[in-house]
Order: structure tokens, then C-alpha cells, then sequence
């Protein structure tokens, strides 16, 4: 089954993953299922309710991506009198005979469109999923997964290796850069590298988890777990002693103590064990640490450990809001405005006003005469409708267009620690290459000015006549061998 | 694919002063590195990468004139200066009498070097051991060396080292080191000032990856995975950025060779083919057809009738000069504006010329012939790409450009297919803003309150005219979903033991924005939004609008 992570398609078929876009930063994961795979009695087959309404699965199945769906009339009430529970004790009771039947009947009821609420049916992501994941431990987000990627050359065909599976945000994000295609569908007699990711995790329920989403999302095959502690136990696949080695180019590790397992990560372990890195190529590695102490101690391992262009880190990220601010006495009564003079004249205006009505009312005290409505008017009015001139146009487009950063800022997240291995190079390496290519073998230095462009272009067009000749005594139909010179 | 050094790929070589030179490797010629010496390509070629070497003042007896330098020789300061503090443990400095070294003896003139400038000049003509003698004679002859704490030492003996010793890396020339050399080693306004966080943050928010393998039977009604619009105006960086993402960066080489078979059968094109029976004739090469693939394309718009992509041939790929086995011969698509808003006024595609069968062909002179193939073949193409690219339903938007953004938007949001995001780069904020503005709550309710009204009050069967609404909205902001604004910045460190502390310097200039938003397919149906929030309008006690209610769509 393609994943929609990767391959989404056009709609959203029955049994994929599709997030349930309700407002910014609030995106509920669901599988889509034609019928009631919980079994919590709905009517309408399986239900997603949220706090805009609720969507049986069967207004969202087959839907484009990116719609925007209705919610529809459900009656959770009598449902939920009946409860889960109550249900399963039911079943207990009477073995076979009800539920069952239940099951077999797919005439679920068609959902009534309800009078409001919405949402959009988008396909998964790893940005929208690092949003919306369960949390099982800090999660590594975007801003640093990004950078991480592109430093560490995870590519279409590569393999990288990721310790501390953790919630899985990164397991998506690497698994989307290294993919290349299905391993199901690679025919069995031609061998192209497909991108692989190598999860490890030491914590049994976590890796338990992973290896379930891993299979939900249609990432089999994709992304290895390994339940192991890799400090001990190594990165190679299957058994840490004879297993495979998993040919990694890239390695990220996001564990307490990094250089605990750095020991596995050579080219020739002491342990006589087959290298976890990929004889053909460089190992690029990078570490996540939070704390300098965990850095630096990385780095010294790294150091011993012959590891090149080490270097350090760490990412600032912010969002920016964006919002229009208005100041001006004009403003009242509108949301986010603030009743301020927006310049000298208006305080002026305003100072002006001010003090005439103040006057008036001193007069008026003298005069005895507080029950005018004049007078009322004059003390309780507010300088709303003053001389100021209300501003014309769309509320939309009034005020300053003013930018600043979210509220609340993760001002560190880690500390990336990142660094190089070159292949292994022996001197029978180097002895062979020398022969290939000779040290002392010089050319002489082009001559300047040889053929023109234009000389060699009319050449090239010969030749193709001639081949064009010769192709046509031997078959009538034209190949098209010319769309070469059109360049 | 980055294996090993191969003969006629440009490499990057990293120089002890920090300088990085883009070098392409030709067989048998010599690379010359101005004051730090020069050597010959064939000694570095089918290397690995990373390895740094020394040039040798002699060379061995085969005429190999280079050493490589371990890993253990280029960290040693450090790794001895560890090692002695772990013996000393970290009380050494406080107690026992000797003193903490301080800069409060030195005075910083000239005098404190005792070698002249013809005595360096003469060191350096005679000196062996590739300038690391050097080093040594300047430290040896420098008078207030032993008043000198740990710190300004290591920082001298560093900043003589970069000056003298001879020493280059071999860098693998990917987009990685190409947005660091661009941005540090030459005009960084021609890339934009691209920094590495952006470029990667950039392709993850645009989800651009490889589109997995072309079934071998298309089903026809399936679209094709992985095809992105590219605006580029960087030169072809982010086109580069997005093609090694989608693994169609690099040229296919010898290594690769299992795959390639099946890459071509693939992507529409086939190897060699065997014309005619009888073995009478050649093998005929039918080349690959430019801009021919179905999936995992790269779609560029551009504004002059040709592409800026110059960048691109530093990975193979010379758009004046095109190499026909690499990828992005098949998988790179242009397209110009006009092409794309206004076809029939594009020179090309007006000029169809009439389909001529192949007898009438065969008499034609050949130089008539070639061009009649020249001109059919032009016009298929590009009405090809027109019509794809016209039809929409693209995979994703990266945007990074020099033109309006909301103008860009206006024409390529609408051809993306639901779900599919766009990701927007500029140097500066204020491009952004304007259009996050236009993507604004208030905005949008105002657009769907103006549609509203202007469909309720045509009737049923009647085309309704929008175009009083689209002159009040430049672009209509119900297709994104969630506009973000971004900002990213990498803060590099220096560990070194004792002295771990963020760089002193580093580069100004443009901060770098990104701006992100998903296309969605707004119902045609008025939906009213749910959840009205009453309790906590009351709470507010400011005059509520509508702006609340609709808050819940973003």
C-alpha cells in the first residue's frame, strides 16, 4: 500500500492516514475507515468528533485532498447511553449472536449534512504530523529536522540511522528525504539502492509504538525499528553481533550520551563486527544534545574517533505574527484598536474639544440649567463623534501592516553537534588509484581558439545527415533523431 | 554518488585560510592554488572526499607529489591539549604558585617578531615540510611567546598556520557547500543570500521528495507523483536544492549502472535499440526527449524568454549544452510566463507547423528537413509542457523571487492540487507581510461574505460575475490554508577545550524569511463556521466582529 506521507494520490482512499484540519496548530489524526473500527456503535459507521461538529469517515472517503467537508447531524446521545462497556458485557452475555451480525451489515445510515462547522481533509505531512503527533518524548521539530537533513545529505537512495526513535517526528522527515521508490514494487533482477531509514530505541514500549505507526502509515519496509540500546548493542541490524550492517551514509543520534555510542560508528569496530557505515561512501553524523556539557564531551570523542569538520549549532526559529494596528480616536469600539490621538493635530483637536465641553458644562452649573438634555449629552458622550473624520475604506485593509514574533519563543531547543567520516583509504587503495591515474601524466595545454562553436555545430549536423541516411535505407519510418540540434 | 573524486566534476577545494575554490577536475592538468602551490588532478582523482592533503616539497619516486594528512595529525593540538588537561586536573591554574597567565605584560608591536620581513620571505622560498617550518621558526622567534596565554597562543599559531601551511581539502561540490560558497565567496545577492537553514526549512515546508518509481503500466486515470512549480531567481540554486531532494540532481555514473536500466525504461526513454533485422545496420541511441517525464518533475517559471539556471552546471547539467543522460534532461521542465498565462501569443506556440508525413519528408533537402524537425519538435515540447502545466495539479510550490508575490500567487496557487503547500523565500520581511496580509481573517471574510452576495443575487443558471470581486481582491484567500510567517537562524559555535563559546562574527545582511501555506479546495456551498464562542465574547467586552467567528477556519 503506497503511504500517503509519501505518494498521497488524488483523494483519500478508505484505510490511509488523513489529518483533520480544524483551525492552525490543531490537526486531529485519524485512519479513515468505511466502517466502525472501534466499534462504538455509530450509525454512520466510524465518527470523528471535534470541537466543530462531527464527520462520519464515509463524507470523507474518496474526497480530493484539501477539501473542505461539512459537518453532519450525529446523534452521540443515544450512543453514548449504551456505552463501550455496557456493550461488551453484552457480548460476554450472548456469545456470537448479535454483534456479530452487526459487524456484518455494512448498511450504515447516510449521514444528514449539519447546519454549520467544517473542516479540511488534508494528507499527512511530516510538518503536519510533528504537529499533531502523541507525544511520547521531545519531540525534534522542524526548524532543526530540516537543517539536520540537508547537513547530514540524506538523499533519494541513501540510508540513515536514527537513534532515540522518540515520538517519530524525525522518523518521518527522514524517511520522506531518503525515499525512491517502494521496495515491493522493485523488480527482483535489478538492484537500485532504495532509501531506508534504521530506527533504534531502547525504550521497548516506544519502539513497540513506532513499529505500529511505522505499519499505519505505510512506511513498511521504509523504516526498520529496532528495539535495543544502542550503547550497548550497536546499530547493526538483526542480531547487534552478526547481524547486517544496515550501510548508513547518515546518522543522527538523539540520546543522553552520545558518545556512548559513538564507539559502534567506525569504520573497523574493535569488536571485529561489521561496520554499520557504508564502505562506498562518507558518514556524515550528527548529535542532539540540549546540554554544552553533552556537546562537548560529543565532540571529544569525535575527535579521537577521527571524525572531520566537527562544528556546532543551534538553530533559532520563530514564527512571525502578522496584523494590522490601529491607533487613532477614531477607533472606537473596534477589536484591537487602540483609542489613542494617531497624531499631534488629533490631540490638539481633541485637547480643543475637550475643554470647550468642560466649559460648557461650567456654564451650565452656573446656570442652573443641568437637566438639558444639551448639557446631559455634552457629560456623558465620549469624544466619538467629534470633528475627527472617521477613516473610509474596508476594515480589512485600515491601519499599519506591523510584523513581530509568537508569543511564546523556544529560544533553544538542542545543540547540533555535526561531523564527517571519510572512507577508508588503504595504501592498496592508494596503490591501484596511482596506477589508474598516473601522478607524472601531464597534457599539453589546449590550444586556444580550436574549432568554433559554429564549426563544430555544422560538423555534428553532418554527421546526423549521414545517420539519418543511413537509418532510412534501412526502415522507412522516421525516427525522430534530430530534437538533438534543436538545442 | 559522491564516493569518490571522479575525473571532470567540479570539487570544491578548501584552502587553510577558509577560502573555498570551485575546481573541475580534468585528467592529466595541473590545479593551481596561487601562494599555497598547485598540484596534479590525476593525484587527487578517484580519491575519497573529506581527505585532506600536504603538498610534499619532494615528491616520491612515481612522481606522486602529495600526503595525506590524518585525521590524528590535523586535531593533535587539541587532542594533546586534552590530554594535558586531564592530567592536570582543573585546580592546576588556581593553586601552587604558578601564576595564571595574563595579556597584562604584553605589548603588542612589531618588535616582538624578530624575523624581518626578508627573513620570513627567505624562510619561505627554502622552507620545507609544507610551510609547517615555518610556523615553527615564526613561534620559535617571537620574543613575549612564553607571556603569551593559552588562548592568544592557540590564536596565533593559527592565524600563522593559515598564512603559510600547504595543506587543501577535497569537498564534494553539492548544494550545501554551494549556498555556503555563494553566499560567503561571491555576489550574494545573485543567490539572494540563501543561507543552508532556509534552504532546507524551504523544502521540507514545500514536502519536496523523490515521487518513487513510475509504474510500468501507467494507469491512466492515476496522476503521476512528485511534480513541483519552481520560481526561481537565484540562478538555479533552489532549482539545485529542489532536484537533489528529488534525486535528480547528480549525473547518473558508473556506480549507480544496476539502476540506470531502470531508470530510463522508466522515465519514457530506452537505451540503445537495435534498428532494422539482419545485424546489417548500427546500433541507433534514441535519445531521451527533453522535458519528456511524467513524475518527479520540476516545473520552472520564468520571466525572460530564457531560464537563469547557470548555477546548474556545476552538477553536470549546462542548459546551453545539454548532457543527455542526466536527469534533469528529461526531468526539468521551463516554461515562461507568457507561455503559461497566455499561450496564444507566445511566438512558439502560435507557429504550429502543419504535420508533414514522412515521404514528403524524404524529398525535402536535408537542411529543410532538419529544420522542419527542429521547428515540430520545439513546438511539441513546449505545448507539452503548456498544457501540463496548465492544467494544474502540481505537488507543491517553491517560491523565490524578485516579482510580487501575490501576482505570482494569483496564477500558480490555483494549479496546485489540494493539499499540496507553498513555501515562499525572501531575503527581507516586507514582500511577506504584504502577503500574509492578503491572506489575512478579516480579508477572507470579506471575500466570502462579497461572493456571497454577488452569487445570492444572480440567478441560478446564470454565470455569476466575479470580476467586481477580483478587482477588489487581487487573490482570493479562501485557497490557503494557515499562512505562516517563518524565521530561521543558525548560530554557529566554536568547541574547543576551555574555550566553548558562540563565534565573535558572522554575516549580516538579510535575515531571511519564509512564508508557508497549504492550497485547500473551498466548498462551492456557504458552510457556516461552528463554535461561536459566546462565553468568551462576553468576557470580552469590546465590540465583537466577525472576525472571531471565522477565526476557527484558518
Amino acid at each position: 500500500m503506497p503511504s500517503p506521507f509519501l505518494t498521497p494520490g488524488s483523494t483519500a482512499g478508505p484505510d490511509t492516514v488523513a489529518l483533520l484540519h480544524l483551525r492552525r496548530d490543531q490537526t486531529i489524526p485519524t485512519i479513515l475507515r468505511t466502517f466502525d473500527d472501534q466499534n462504538l456503535g455509530y450509525k454512520e459507521g466510524k465518527v470523528s468528533n471535534t470541537r466543530f461538529g462531527s464527520f462520519p469517515h464515509s463524507t470523507l472517503i474518496d474526497q480530493p485532498w484539501g477539501s473542505q467537508i461539512a459537518a453532519s447531524k450525529v446523534d452521540t446521545g443515544s450512543r453514548g447511553r449504551r456505552g463501550p462497556s455496557k456493550r461488551k458485557a453484552d457480548e460476554l452475555d450472548t456469545p456470537g449472536t448479535t454483534t456479530g451480525a452487526d459487524d456484518d451489515t455494512p448498511s450504515l445510515s447516510k449521514p444528514v449534512a449539519a447546519g454549520s462547522g467544517f473542516l479540511h481533509l488534508m494528507y499527512p505531512t511530516p510538518e503536519s504530523w510533528t504537529l499533531s503527533l502523541p507525544h511520547r518524548t521531545q519531540v525534534v521539530y522542524t526548524p532543526d529536522y530540516s537543517y539536520i537533513l540537508h547537513r547530514l545529505r540524506a538523499r533519494a537512495g541513501g540510508t540513515v540511522i536514527e537513534a532515540g526513535a522518540g515520538s517519530g517526528s524525525f522518523t518521518h522527515a527522514a524517511v520522506r528525504a531518503v525515499f525512491n521508490g517502494y521496495p515491493q514494487e522493485q523488480p527482483a533482477n535489478k538492484k537500485q539502492r532504495l532509501g531506508k531509514v534504521c530506527s533504534f530505541e531502547f525504550h521497548e514500549q516506544r519502539a513497540k509504538a513506532v513499529r505500529q505507526e511505522i505499519s499505519d502509515h505505510g512506511l513498511n519496509g521504509l523504516v526498520e525499528v529496532t528495539h535495543r540500546d544502542v550503547y550497548e548493542g550497536g546499530f547493526l541490524l538483526g542480531d547487534p553481533q552478526t547481524g547486517q550492517s544496515p550501510k548508513a551514509n547518515a546518522i543522527f543520534l538523539d540520546l543522553p550520551a552520545p558518545w556512548l555510542a559513538l564507539k559502534h560508528l567506525v569504520r573497523k569496530p574493535a569488536s571485529g563486527a561489521e561496520s554499520p557505515l557504508d564502505p562506498n561512501s562518507a558518514a556524515y553524523l550528527c548529535t542532539f544534545s540540549p546540554c554544552l556539557e553533552q556537546a562537548e564531551k560529543t565532540i571529544r570523542v569525535m575527535r579521537q574517533l577521527s571524525w572531520l569538520n566537527i562544528s556546532m549549532v543551534e538553530v533559532n526559529h520563530n514564527r512571525i505574527d502578522v496584523k494590522r494596528e490601529r491607533i487613532g480616536l477614531d477607533c472606537e469600539g473596534i477589536r484591537g484598536a487602540t483609542v489613542y490621538p494617531k497624531t499631534v493635530e488629533e490631540a490638539v483637536v481633541k485637547l480643543q474639544e475637550d475643554d470647550e465641553r468642560a466649559k460648557r458644562l461650567r456654564q451650565a452649573h452656573y446656570d442652573g440649567k443641568t437637566d438639558d438634555p444639551k448639557v446631559q449629552e455634552d457629560k456623558t458622550r465620549s469624544s466619538k463623534e467629534s470633528a475627527i473624520p472617521a477613516s473610509t475604506g474596508p476594515s480589512y485593509s485600515q491601519g499599519r501592516l506591523i510584523h513581530r514574533s509568537e508569543p511564546e519563543l523556544k529560544t533553544h531547543t538542542s545543540y547540533l553537534v555535526f561531523a564527517v567520516l571519510p572512507r577508508d583509504w588503504t595504501e592498496e587503495d592508494e596503490q591501484k588509484c596511482r596506477q589508474q591515474w598516473p601522478s607524472q601524466k601531464l597534457d599539453a595545454p589546449e590550444p586556444k581558439g580550436g574549432k568554433s562553436r559554429r564549426q563544430a555545430k555544422r560538423e555534428a549536423k553532418e554527421k546526423c545527415m549521414e545517420e539519418i541516411k543511413a537509418g532510412e535505407n534501412a526502415q522507412p519510418t522516421v525516427e525522430k533523431v534530430e530534437e538533438g540540434n534543436e538545442a | 554518488m559522491h564516493s569518490s573524486i571522479r575525473p571532470h566534476q567540479f570539487v570544491a577545494v578548501q584552502l587553510p585560510s577558509e577560502q573555498t575554490r570551485l575546481v573541475k577536475l580534468v585528467p592529466n592538468t595541473i590545479v593551481n592554488l596561487g601562494k599555497y602551490g598547485s598540484f596534479s588532478a590525476n593525484q587527487v582523482i578517484g580519491r575519497p572526499f573529506y581527505l585532506t592533503f600536504e603538498i610534499l616539497d619532494t615528491p616520491e619516486s612515481d612522481g606522486y607529489g602529495l600526503r595525506i594528512v590524518s585525521a590524528t595529525e590535523l586535531h593533535a593540538e587539541t587532542l594533546i591539549e586534552e590530554a594535558e588537561a586531564d592530567g592536570e586536573g582543573d585546580d592546576a591554574e588556581a593553586g601552587d604558585g604558578t601564576p595564571l597567565r595574563t595579556n597584562r605584560e604584553i605589548v603588542d608591536d612589531a618588535s616582538t617578531q624578530r624575523l624581518t620581513l626578508e627573513e620570513i620571505e627567505e624562510l619561505k622560498k627554502e622552507a620545507s615540510g609544507a610551510g609547517k617550518d615555518i610556523v615553527a621558526k615564526l613561534l620559535e622567534s617571537h620574543s613575549a611567546l612564553d607571556q603569551k596565554t593559552a588562548f592568544s597562543l592557540a590564536k596565533y599559531t593559527l592565524r600563522k598556520r593559515k598564512k603559510y601551511i600547504r595543506r587543501f581539502t577535497i569537498l564534494p561540490l553539492d548544494v550545501n557547500l554551494l549556498v555556503n560558497y555563494s553566499l560567503q565567496e561571491r555576489d550574494a545577492g545573485r543567490t539572494m543570500e540563501l543561507r543552508d537553514e532556509h534552504i532546507g526549512l524551504l523544502g521540507c515546508l514545500a514536502n519536496v521528495h523523490h515521487g518513487g518509481q513510475v509504474m510500468t503500466d501507467p494507469i491512466p486515470d492515476v496522476k503521476p507523483n512528485g511534480r513541483y512549480l519552481v520560481v526561481d531567481e537565484t540562478g538555479g540554486l533552489i532549482v539545485a536544492a529542489m532536484a537533489e531532494r528529488m534525486g535528480i540532481l547528480y549525473p547518473r555514473d558508473d556506480e549507480d549502472l544496476e539502476s540506470e536500466e531502470q531508470h530510463s525504461t522508466n522515465e519514457g526513454k530506452e537505451q540503445t535499440k537495435e534498428v532494422g533485422g539482419a545485424g546489417s545496420k548500427p546500433y541507433r541511441r534514441i535519445r531521451p526527449r527533453p522535458m519528456s517525464a511524467a513524475g518527479n518533475t520540476i516545473t520552472v517559471v520564468h520571466a525572460y524568454s530564457q531560464p537563469n539556471l547557470s548555477l546548474l552546471k556545476y552538477f553536470g547539467y549546462d542548459t546551453n549544452n545539454p548532457d543527455e543522460s542526466h536527469p534533469l534532461h528529461t526531468n526539468l521542465k521551463t516554461i515562461s510566463w507568457l507561455q503559461l498565462v497566455n499561450p496564444e501569443s507566445d511566438p512558439i506556440l502560435s507557429a504550429e507547423l502543419p504535420f508533414m508525413p514522412a515521404q514528403e519528408l524524404a524529398e525535402l533537402k536535408p537542411s529543410k528537413r532538419t529544420a522542419y524537425f527542429f521547428k515540430r519538435n520545439r513546438w511539441e515540447r513546449v505545448k507539452n509542457v503548456v498544457n501540463e502545466a496548465r492544467e494544474g495539479g502540481f505537488d507543491g510550490l517553491v517560491v523565490a523571487t524578485l516579482l510580487t508575490p501575490a501576482s505570482i500567487f494569483k496564477h500558480l496557487v490555483p494549479r496546485l492540487a489540494g493539499s499540496a503547500p507553498v513555501a515562499m523565500y525572501s531575503p527581507t520581511a516586507e514582500p511577506l507581510v504584504e502577503l500574509m496580509d492578503l491572506y489575512s481573517t478579516g480579508r477572507r471574510t470579506a471575500f466570502i461574505t462579497k461572493k456571497r452576495e454577488l452569487t445570492q443575487n444572480s440567478s441560478d443558471n446564470e454565470e455569476v460575475d466575479l470580476s467586481s470581486l477580483y478587482d477588489e481582491f487581487e487573490l482570493d484567500p479562501t485557497l490557503l490554508l494557515a499562512p505562516t510567517l517563518h524565521h530561521s537562524r543558525v548560530r554557529a559555535w566554536q568547541v574547543l577545550p576551555g574555550r566553548t563559546h558562540p563565534l565573535m562574527t558572522g554575516r549580516g545582511g538579510a535575515e531571511g524569511y519564509l512564508f508557508h501555506g497549504v492550497r485547500v479546495i473551498p466548498t462551492a456551498d456557504h458552510i457556516q463556521a461552528a463554535g461561536t464562542f459566546r462565553k468568551r465574547r462576553k468576557v470580552v467586552t469590546s465590540t465583537p466582529t466577525t472576525d472571531q467567528d471565522v477565526e476557527m477556519a484558518t
